[in-house]
């Protein structure tokens, strides 16, 4: 993974929802401009966005990701820090871009806005250095890391904030490390391969009986909580990160 | 609907099998993560640097290549080269019926598996008998290997008494150690009766000629022990450039393959045996094979040339662990197969198109693999030319009609409005055949489009007021 | 035609061509192949000895213990390298002593002593040459085998090790008994080379 050495981290920032959120998951990204203006930032929503354009790079249809990513520069254009609740959307663009657009005239067009992007928690610690985290949310979550923000700071940057918040008791849980299933369309490609792996991270959660299974990433908790949905063993509650840290602020009142 | 291959293998497969394979699969990768954090703590640093040496290997090829010869010939190795699969086993053929052997004992070699070298020596009327013990039942099995490092990964012991009991190895005992006592006794005699052994290499040094050679067993040391005549099939691509650089990779092996500091024996061979020894060969063959390996470093997948076999993607990589080996179609399964069979088919390419789909990318192969090989853009890389060429894939959306959605803001916000459909109708009945292979085993959480767009112009309104 | 060499040398040039710039090679490791605990160990014989131990090597660093240990295993027939001087016949008077492998014969031998080339303290490995075990097969086939070392031919680390390779048509590690893990991933000793591997350090 290509993560950029140098990124802006100002108190200004371009708000990269992702298409979940905008579909399905207001809350989270609500909770996510809360917790950004928390910690001090101007968020702005540049109305004109839609997707980050990797579900189709993943689908190996490079053409329309690069009409979507190429939409998404001039939505994104400027020198403000992307920040988007979401690891994936944000190795789209900092390590999936360069790869669409290999040997393409606009590659540096699209390096620019790679090399702005961050995600949400990865933002927080270490761009800005947020050092507490105010309010008490009391619950044992499982923490699931996605599995775009591997080989990034993202992962040991969402523990560090869930560290922060007074109340919140991290359980781990067996082979955390090992994907939720989803894959963007390998889900429906491969349904029963992609279903089988999801339910065995099921059990696995299960077994640690968490309050929350927690995230820094919608796509997986879309799946998993899709599964839990259909499954005799019940529904297993899901929050964003930023959810977390919002009820937090909430408490703090 | 069409289904993908691998999704349907997996999904006739034997529980049995499956559960066996994922948690031999699991505790593979435990030890790996359990030898490095204790001698390293974090490998990163160390698998770069491997992959480095890789890179360099590969990208160099030409010089290093030419070095290899040279010093092998020095220490007395006589050197061929052979562009395709058939290629290298005719130059083994004839090597093989110059010397007039008949009866050729083997250690396990991928590249041997890759060029179907059993088979053809067998229409030659050649015995030619594996001694690995895992590649030996799968041999009397007339089977497959379904893993690079344990190829027997799929049996159960049950499987392999019965196997031995029909072959002649005594009364059925499932026993591992009773089967593996059988194995000893039968190969062994093997070893004494063969003209010739065959032999892969796990490195070829360019600086001093050497041709190292892991295993755990000793079977390939028997091999080199009680033949006079041995043959080296070694893809072009494991030259590196000397014996320094084995020290990362050698360390970085053992500990990715098995979970050991070293693999027992590490065999360093730099030609025939002196004359007058009582045991080694008195000649040394080593025929650097092709087979499209020259196409691959042409390609922008080269890095997977990188690869030193270990199998910890396989070990690692949850689609692995749930499909196994032979879901994957061909010598080498797991993620290192979903990139290197499609390009080892040349025109066969749309015949294996599918295997790179055939993952969430999620990374962990990635993550673990000694060489630090990208293979998840490696997959990208692949499902791109798949896309290119126009490749059927079945169960996938198009991305067409989303891309000209999600450049076009005024449709995307109409789409993220219209989306609301989904809450009214039955879902279930909705045409779209990816949609169903979504719902058949989840839901889909209510449909708010276009609440959060709405949320932050009211803020800001309200922001405006105040 | 072209011959194959050309042609495979052909491609290869082709293929690289078409690289902006060819990766150097990163240098020498120097140390970075090291395990983070070995700076720690300064006496390599004992890092030696308890690595070798690890790996499942039998260890003894009196003559006589080890001859102890062969008689208790009950060897009958002994093969003992001429090169060898820490055992000697009399040590191993409870069996027949012998000096050559029979390929005839390979199972009539119960246990071998033979010399090693060399040591490494990291990973508890012996080092076998040619020229040091010129008979491959007697260090190999019989059940139990015995490695003589020297305490002065221990090197520190893998990568010592490998600066210091002999030129030798063939060079070996050895590093515990041979073993599989073949049938069901459970470890079962004794493949084809020793079920028992020991190292005598003198
Ligand atoms: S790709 Fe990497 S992890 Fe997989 S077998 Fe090759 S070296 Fe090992």
């Amino acid at each position: 993974m290509s993560v950029p050495s140098q990124r802006p981290a100002g108190r200004k920032v371009l708000f990269m929802a992702t298409c979940l959120c905008d579909a399905f998951f207001d809350n989270a990204a609500r909770a996510a401009v809360e917790v950004l203006e928390h910690a001090g930032c101007e968020v702005i929503f540049p109305e004109d966005q839609t997707c980050c354009g990797q579900p189709a790079f993943n689908s190996g249809n490079w053409p329309a990701c690069r009409k979507v990513m190429r939409h998404a520069a001039e939505v994104f254009n400027g020198d403000l820090p992307v920040v988007t609740p979401s690891g994936s959307c944000a190795a789209m663009l900092f390590h999936g871009a360069g790869i669409a657009f290999e040997g393409e005239p606009d590659r540096e067009v699209i390096g620019q806005l790679a090399g702005r992007a961050w995600e949400l928690a990865d933002f927080l610690v270490n761009g800005l250095g947020v050092p507490s985290w105010p309010g008490r949310f009391p619950a044992r979550v499982a923490f699931h890391q996605a599995c775009h923000t591997r080989g990034t700071a993202s992962g040991p940057a969402a523990l560090r904030l869930l560290g922060m918040v007074e109340g919140v008791e991290v359980t781990p849980f067996g082979e955390g490390d090992q994907c939720c299933g989803f894959g963007g369309t390998f889900s429906v490609g491969f349904p029963h391969v992609s279903t089988s792996m999801g339910q065995l991270k099921l059990d696995h959660v299960r077994k640690a009986t968490p309050d929350f299974l927690v995230s820094g990433d919608m796509s997986c908790l879309l799946h998993l909580g899709g599964l839990a949905g259909k499954e005799p063993g019940g529904a297993v509650p899901t929050l964003h990160l930023a959810e977390v840290l919002q009820k937090a602020l909430r408490d703090d009142g | 609907m069409a289904e993908q291959q691998i999704d349907q293998f997996t999904r006739r497969l034997d529980g049995k099998v499956r559960r066996a394979v994922r948690e031999n699969s699991a505790a593979g990768t435990a030890k790996r993560a359990e030898i490095l954090a204790a001698d390293y703590g974090d490998p990163t640093p160390l698998r770069r640097l491997a992959g480095e040496i890789r890179q360099h290997a590969i990208e160099n090829l030409d010089v290093h290549l030419a070095k290899a010869e040279d010093s092998l010939k020095r220490n007395g190795a006589e050197v061929h080269y052979a562009v395709t699969a058939g290629d290298a086993c005719r130059v083994v053929s004839d090597i093989l019926s110059r010397a007039g052997a008949r009866k050729v004992v083997k250690s396990k070699s991928m590249v041997t598996e890759e060029i179907e070298l059993n088979g053809h020596l067998e229409a030659e009327g050649i015995e030619s008998v594996e001694t690995d013990l895992g590649e030996y039942i799968v041999q009397i099995d007339g089977d497959h290997p379904s893993h690079i490092v344990k190829p027997i990964i799929h049996k159960s012991r049950e499987d392999i008494a019965r196997s031995f009991e029909r072959e002649g190895l005594g009364d059925y005992d499932d026993d591992p150690e009773t089967i593996t006592r059988r194995a000893r006794a039968w190969l062994r005699r093997k070893y004494f009766e063969a003209d010739a052994a065959i032999t892969g290499a796990n490195f070829v040094t360019a600086d001093s000629g050497r041709l190292v050679l892991v295993t755990n067993e000793g079977n390939s040391r028997f091999c080199l022990a009680a033949t006079r005549l041995h043959i080296a099939l070694v893809g072009i691509e494991k030259v590196v450039s000397g014996d320094a650089d084995l020290a990362v990779l050698l360390n970085l092996l053992a500990r990715s393959a098995t979970g050991q500091q070293l693999t027992v024996y590490t065999e360093f061979i730099q030609g025939p045996a002196g004359s007058g020894r009582p045991s080694g060969p008195r000649e040394t063959h080593v025929v650097f094979v092709d087979n499209r390996r020259t196409e691959v470093l042409a390609s922008d997948c080269r890095e997977i040339l990188r690869c030193i076999r270990c199998g910890a993607c396989l070990n690692v990589c949850p689609v692995y662990r749930q499909a196994t080996g032979h879901a994957y179609r061909g010598v080498y399964p797991g993620p290192v197969g979903a990139v290197l069979t499609p390009l080892l088919a040349g025109k066969d390419f749309p015949a294996f198109a599918d295997l790179p789909k055939a993952s969430s990318l999620c990374g962990a192969c990635n993550e673990v693999c000694p060489v630090d090989i990208p293979i998840p853009d490696l997959l990208l890389r692949l499902r791109n030319r798949a896309h290119a060429e126009r490749l059927p894939s079945p169960g996938s959306p198009p991305m067409g009609p989303f891309a000209a959605m999600a450049s076009r803001p005024w449709l995307w916000r109409m789409a993220l409005r219209s989306g609301r459909v989904m809450d009214v109708g039955p879902v279930q009945k909705i045409p779209v055949p990816w949609m169903r292979a979504w719902l058949n085993t989840r839901t889909l959480p209510e449909w708010r489009g276009g609440k959060f767009r709405a949320w932050m112009r009211d803020r800001r309104k309200g922001g405006d007021e105040t | 035609m072209k011959d194959a060499r050309e042609q495979i040398f052909a491609s290869i040039r082709e293929a690289l061509q078409t690289l902006p710039e060819r990766k150097p090679h990163p240098g020498p490791p120097s140390g970075a192949a090291d395990p983070r605990w070995l700076a720690e160990e300064t006496d390599a014989a004992a890092l030696f000895l308890k690595r070798a131990a690890a790996a499942g090597t039998k260890v003894f660093t009196d003559a006589e213990a080890c001859a102890d240990w062969l008689r208790g295993l009950s060897a009958r027939v002994v093969l003992l390298a001429e090169n060898v001087t820490e055992l000697t016949v009399d040590a191993l008077s409870f069996a027949e002593v012998v000096s050559v492998f029979d390929r005839n014969d390979p199972d009539r031998i119960d246990a071998s002593v033979t010399r090693a080339a060399a040591a490494i303290a990291e990973t508890g490995t012996v080092v076998l040459t040619d020229e040091t075990t010129p008979d491959r097969l007697a260090a190999l086939a019989p059940w139990t085998h015995v490695v003589v070392v020297r305490r002065g031919e221990i090197h520190r680390s893998v990568a010592d090790a490998l600066a210091a390779l002999p030129d030798d048509p063939n060079v070996i590690w050895v590093t515990g008994p041979s073993k599989t893990a073949d049938v069901e991933g459970i470890l079962i000793q004794g493949v084809h080379g020793p079920g028992e591997q020991a190292v005598l350090l003198i």
